[in-house]
């Protein structure tokens, strides 16, 4: 079910510098990922599969290169239309769930809609089925310290497509729980990728989240080095 | 709404519980001690002027232009009664009373004593413009048919070896310079437990004293100003210069008592020294608090800007925190301020202990019982609003460093 390309990637570089070392992260990546598509990105450690997150996620800029998402130049865009872009566009997953510990399940879920200024009647039916979608009925008071690895998650996720992005980007999202809660988390977000259409683009090193994946993208030492779709 | 920018401040204030109630408590103290300080303060230092004002000319003297610097009786002013009528026309002016003060010998058959005088018209007056009234221990005022007479410190009767009903003769030079006496019966004597006064002040009735004097009936040595707020003296003072002209110099309390206004001056500047390195004291703590908070929270900010805060919203969230705790500190101020203030206000404390042998402490002449509180409305404002804005100032930084937050590296790091 994937249709019109969201992300293009031309040419990209990343370069880091820290003192004395220099460090190319990304080294003339090129990429187009389409709407709807599950796609893994995965390479060893320090191949820059985070780093073409972030850039993807507009929270950092290429040394060189373009990128665009749904046909906005990123590097064009002020510190102030990348943060809108964030909260309209863009989901995140990260690894270790990140979310607020002094809001509930609800309020983290319901964070992004409150940020772009959605009513409150209309969140609160949002979050409310999104929750329930999540598998997280009845658990919508509790705070993140009350709740397990996976539901931390499910939390993450639901407040990563709370706001309907084009694109959720999820770094190493099965990282940190164990293989049951694992897979329970890969089927949800498939079953949002198959039923919401939500773009979903991992990095990751976990061969269950690459054996899903419609797509796999290997990157070496900053380039795209295999391509495959399944 | 629970995801409202004060509603997660108010919770990200609390995340350290002990940590935020210490913050408090230290503005709620800076609070406390700054208001009690200044409240003492102004209590005692406007007790202070209104019993200088009363023992002396008034908060504003109308009295002769060269008086200040020659303060002899030939220095007198005439049409004390248009002058009066005129000083009351003024808004801030309560009372207005005729007066000659000075000083004399006193003697009886075997000794003599110098003493200042308060020449007073017993008609006219009682203890809200002449405290020492409340003060007479035996027998009263003279009468006020005008009847000469005199009134004693205590101290100065022993010393003169005088009871009341005794005779004792006064000498003073009258308006011309010239040498007169007067021969009068003890009719009071007061204990006011300062020694200045006890050892050292007689009352005279006025009438009679002015025709001692070689004074004319209209004729005063000062014509006494008594204020509601004795802090508008300057600006009556100027008013009222304005209004008589030359007829007459118009002096505020602090011209006449430049001993105590000196004495007032340098102890509010310390009260103001203090109370400013309180407050530095207590902003040092709130940055504290905020910045250690901003600093423990910097994955969270990368997150938070990752979903879509901008910089200026993260900001704000850390600058409402300031303001939460800007305003429950004064709240806290407020509370912990409340009991011991209402208690300095009525009770105060007797100072006997600290003082002389009477039971007063005595500053530049002027006796005080006891430390009482009563803070002006502005400066109880001004405190607040100084508090506020220290609270608010320190979360600047720490908010600015919330801002500045680099997503990447804040997520990467931590």
């Amino acid at each position: 079910m994937t249709g019109t390309t969201i992300v293009e990637v031309r040419d990209v570089t990343r370069r880091y510098t820290q003192g004395r070392v220099t460090v190319d992260a990304l080294r003339g990546l090129d990429l187009d990922l389409q709407s709807g598509e599950f796609t893994a990105i995965c390479g060893p450690s320090g191949s820059g599969k985070t780093t073409l997150l972030n850039l993807i996620g507009a929270l950092d800029r290429p040394t060189s290169g373009t990128i665009r998402l749904e046909g906005h130049e990123l590097g064009e865009m002020s510190r102030r239309e990348r943060s809108h872009l964030r909260r309209d566009r863009i989901g995140f997953v990260f690894q270790a769930y990140n979310l607020m510990p002094v809001l509930t399940a609800y309020e983290n879920a319901e964070i992004v809609l409150a940020l772009q200024g959605v009513p409150a009647a209309e969140r609160k039916a949002r979050v409310v089925k999104l929750l329930d979608d999540v598998g997280l009925a009845g658990l919508e008071d509790r705070r993140p310290d009350e709740l397990s690895g996976g539901q931390q998650q499910r939390v993450a996720i639901a407040r990563a497509i709370a706001s309907e992005p084009a694109i959720v980007l999820a770094d190493e999202p099965t990282a940190n729980v164990d293989s049951e809660t694992a897979e329970t988390l890969l089927d949800l977000m498939q079953r949002l990728n198959r039923e919401r259409g939500v773009t979903f683009l991992f990095s990751t090193h976990d061969p269950r989240v690459m054996a899903r994946a419609g797509r796999v993208i290997r990157i070496v030492d900053g380039r795209v080095e295999t391509d495959e779709r399944h | 709404m629970g995801t409202s920018l004060a509603a997660l401040a108010w919770r990200n204030l609390w995340r350290h519980r002990r940590r935020t109630l210490i913050t408090l408590a230290s503005i709620g103290f800076g609070v406390f001690f700054a208001v009690i300080f200044t409240a003492i303060g102004d209590r005692t230092y406007g007790d202070m002027i209104d019993l200088a004002a009363r023992n002396g000319g008034g908060h504003v003297t109308i009295q002769h232009p060269e008086y200040i610097d020659t303060p002899t009786l030939s220095r007198s002013v005439e049409g004390a009664s248009a002058l009066a009528k005129l000083a009351l026309a003024d808004p801030d002016v309560v009372r207005v009373v005729p007066r000659i003060t000075g000083n004399l010998m006193i003697a009886t058959a075997r000794k003599s004593t110098g003493a200042g005088f308060i020449a007073f018209d017993p008609a006219l007056e009682d203890a809200r413009t002449l405290s020492i009234l409340d003060a007479i221990e035996e027998g009263g005022i003279f009468a006020a048919s005008g009847r000469p007479g005199i009134v004693l410190g205590a101290k100065l009767a022993e010393n003169l070896g005088v009871r009341l009903g005794r005779r004792v003769v006064y000498t003073t030079t009258d308006k011309h310079g010239e040498l007169v006496q007067e021969a009068v019966r003890v009719t009071g004597i007061l204990r006011t437990g300062t020694e200045g006064l006890d050892a050292g002040m007689a009352l005279l009735p006025l009438a009679p004293f002015q025709t001692t004097l070689g004074y004319g009936p209209d004729e005063v040595g000062q014509v006494a100003v008594f204020l509601g707020d004795q802090r508008r003296a300057h600006r009556v003072a100027e008013r009222l210069s304005a209004r008589v002209g030359d007829r007459a110099a118009v002096v505020s309390w602090d011209e006449r008592s430049p001993e105590l206004a000196g004495f007032i001056a340098m102890k509010q500047g310390g009260t103001q020294v203090m109370e400013v390195i309180i407050l530095l004291l207590v902003a040092a703590g709130i940055f504290n608090t905020l910045f250690m908070s901003v600093m423990e929270r910097v994955r969270e900010f990368g997150v938070l800007l990752a979903i879509g805060f901008t910089p200026a919203r993260l900001f704000a969230m850390v600058m409402c925190e300031s303001c939460w705790l800007a305003s429950i500190g004064l709240i806290a101020g407020a509370a912990i301020t409340a009991g011991p203030y209402w208690f300095l206000s009525r009770v105060g404390i007797d100072v006997a202990a600290l003082a002389d042998s009477q039971g007063q402490m005595e500053v530049a002449g002027v006796g005080m019982e006891a430390i009482r509180a009563g803070i002006h409305p502005e400066n109880a404002l001004w405190i607040a609003i100084l508090a506020l804005a220290m609270t608010v100032l320190s979360g600047i930084y720490p908010a600015l460093s919330a801002g500045r937050v680099d997503p990447v590296e804040s997520i990467r790091v931590a």
